[in-house]
């Protein structure tokens, strides 16, 4: 199956839920289905599960959804043990498993060795592990998940390839701004604040 | 690392508004990490890696939270990445709580090198810090570099030496 597929058949599901993505081909393939100020892209492989973890603990009561890369989780393996622990039970965390380095001209990672990423999400104590490896399974274990309401891991066996999308166009910068406003407006917080001016008075 | 220095470091995190921290313990910061562990009005992570906390810091501060990262200078030295892409490319600050391995005072041998790397690399990211030390340091220090992290957008770094840690 592809990952795109996968992204496909759950997009219509989504309303407020928050999304964090991987470096790579993900980012542009789900922002051209679900543009929202909701998605935050991170320019970094490996911290895609634990920048989830820490808005998954900051807002328990948002459904907060990470698209994960297998070569981005080898490289973080540690945070399957801390998100397990720390247990939030409005996280979801998807991992599309390609089995190489995609953006990277795909060179085999571990996965397409020995190294089995759902049963490694087991060992480090999620109680909810699915593995699935075609579009319709991966949509049933996106909705059970979706209404399990406790942390849930979903590993998608996918083939390679990113599908022909527009590229998001905003930067990180940017994409920061939009998200935060976003959570500002829809939390009724303050994020970005300023002083105020020396010549106020009040 | 002496209790009250541990209790001040708490108490001024708390009074700077943090009210987020990751942290991965060692010998010197025992004391603070099971103290921060107690709080209830700081919520605590421990990670696996340092790196790790840095992307749990971010994603905390996009959701409301005023995040602190509490780690030695080893730990630093492995969160460059994280901090480079995630944190300082967009502009998310965390206040940064490490404990200087190596610095003057260091009896252990082992620790020199990452020591002399620690205030280079700080440097070397513009990464803003202040080195405290004494007591009536660590307030002020803490206070003032968690105003600067809000209103830079950006991580600032508060180096305990080992006046602090021993």
């Amino acid at each position: 199956m592809k990952r795109f597929d996968c992204l496909k058949a759950i997009a219509p599901h989504f309303k407020e839920e928050l999304v964090v993505t991987n470096i790579g081909g993900v980012r542009h393939e789900w922002y051209s289905l679900r543009p929202h100020p909701g998605n935050y892209h991170l320019q970094n492989l490996g911290l895609a599960s634990s920048v989830g973890l820490g808005l998954a603990l900051a807002l328990p009561h948002r459904k907060v959804i990470v698209f994960d890369g297998d070569g981005s989780l080898l490289l973080n393996l540690g945070s399957l043990a801390t998100i397990a622990n720390q247990h939030p039970k409005n996280l979801i965390h998807i991992v599309f498993d390609n089995e190489c380095y995609e953006s990277s001209r795909g060179a085999p990672t571990a996965t397409a060795g020995m190294t089995d990423l759902a049963a490694m999400a087991k060992g480090a104590g999620f109680s909810h592990v699915a593995s699935v490896s075609d579009a319709q399974q991966f949509e049933t274990a996106f909705l059970e998940a979706l209404k399990r309401n406790n942390l849930s891991f979903i590993l998608a066996k996918v083939d390679p390839g990113i599908a022909k999308v527009p590229p998001a166009t905003f930067d990180s910068q940017e994409n920061k701004y939009m998200f935060v406003r976003y959570i500002e407006k829809t939390e009724n917080v303050r994020i970005l604040v300023s002083p105020p001016s020396r010549g106020s008075t009040s | 690392m002496k209790p009250k220095i541990a209790a001040e470091i708490v108490n001024a995190l708390k009074e700077s508004g943090v009210d987020f921290v990751a942290t991965l313990t060692e010998a010197n910061l025992h004391e603070l990490v099971m103290l921060l562990a107690e709080d209830p009005a700081i919520q605590q992570v421990p990670v696996t890696r340092e790196e790790e906390g840095i992307g749990i810091c971010a994603g905390a501060y996009l959701g409301g939270k005023h995040p602190a990262m509490v780690m030695m200078n080893a730990g630093f030295l492995v969160s460059a990445n994280g901090l480079a892409t995630v944190c300082l490319h967009p502009g998310i600050p965390v206040l940064l709580i490490i404990g200087h391995n190596g610095g003057v005072g260091e009896e252990n041998p082992g620790h020199a090198t990452v020591g002399m790397l620690t205030e280079p690399l700080l440097q070397g990211m513009n990464i803003m810090y202040e080195k405290v030390g004494r007591l009536e340091e660590i307030r002020p220090a803490i206070l003032d570099s968690q105003t600067l992290a809000r209103s830079s957008r950006r991580p600032v770094a508060i180096v305990l030496n080992k006046e602090a840690l021993r």
